[in-house]
């Protein structure tokens, strides 16, 4: 299988466009990496390009960025691109990281019952993150969005790098409770809204199938 | 791992709905928006009216605030933040 990684980047909505925004690391690194990368902007990201694109790249590797339910994870607009009892067998071979809300709870396992090797790493409670409005028009210059949204890039970029799921699912764990740690030793106004949201995705992130898939 | 999405579920009663509120209202500066779910942002004024409501996007936020607390009470917090050193 060629290494490779698909990423879906939706924009349709403040919150797609901050995860999109933040998804440039991931891409760069990707890029340094010699990891080819296709990526499906804006109306791009729906289920029957994305199926059509894994079946002509088989890369291994699938970033999903956008909403998401306990059986399906969205694309532009909210339209599903993956469903349980649809064609959640797509990604059985496959190290999908879902970044979108509640998709672990019952979709990963689904993906994962005829595992071929693959691994499911995402959230069985809704993510979040927290913005500062100041930086609503740029968000790249948001000093708040990165504590959430870098720990989450982890994932995917440790796994470009040549981690393991697992190595790569507790890397980013790791690096959500150190930012926990910064927030709540700053004390500032913000710092115990800034944990609690933290601690929320420390909680819901989780890893279902292969912890020693590889790139 | 099927136990765990178990134990995530949530009684909300009224007592949990109005501790929430004053947490929201002490601990969230008014230009912080809050992305949750497929919610979109909300600001601190949406996330009191959501609450308030107890609609499906306020139970969701009451329910992250109890399990913080709840892992903080249980020591489970102070277990994390302590075994990244």
């Amino acid at each position: 299988m060629k290494k490779g990684i698909i990423i879906t980047l939706p924009r349709h909505d403040d919150v797609t466009e901050y995860l999109s925004v933040f998804s440039k690391e991931i891409l760069e690194i990707a890029e340094s990496n010699n990891i080819l990368c296709r990526k499906l902007f804006d109306k791009e990201a729906n289920k029957e390009n994305f199926e059509r694109v894994i079946n002509k790249t088989n890369h291994k590797l699938i970033v999903f960025n956008g909403h998401g339910t306990e059986n399906s994870i969205c694309g532009y607009a909210d339209e599903p691109i993956v469903k349980e009892k649809a064609n959640e067998q797509i990604l059985s071979d496959k190290i999908t990281y879902a970044r979108t809300c509640d998709s672990a709870s019952s979709l990963g396992h689904a993906s994962m019952q005829n595992n071929k090797g693959g691994c499911f790493i995402g959230y069985s409670l809704p993510f979040q993150f927290y913005c500062d409005e100041t930086w609503k028009g740029n968000p790249a210059k948001d000093p708040v969005a990165p504590l959430f949204l870098e720990p989450s890039n982890l994932i995917p970029i440790s796994i470009i790098k040549g981690r393991t799921t697992s190595e790569a699912h507790f890397s980013s764990k790791k690096a959500i409770l150190k930012n926990m740690k910064k927030a709540l030793r700053r004390a500032d106004s913000d710092s115990l809204a800034i944990a609690e949201a933290l601690w929320n995705n420390y909680y819901g992130q989780t890893l279902i199938g292969n912890k020693k898939a590889e790139l | 791992m099927r136990e765990k999405e178990n134990s995530k579920k949530i009684e909300i009663n009224e007592e949990m709905k109005e501790l929430v509120i004053a947490r929201v209202e002490a601990q969230v500066p008014s230009n912080l928006s809050l992305s949750i779910g497929n919610f979109g942002r909300m600001s601190k004024a949406k996330m009191l009216e959501h609450i308030r409501k107890g609609d499906g996007i306020g139970k969701k936020i009451i329910e992250s605030h109890i399990r913080f607390l709840r892992a903080q009470s249980s020591g489970e917090v102070t277990r994390a933040l302590v075994s990244v050193g």
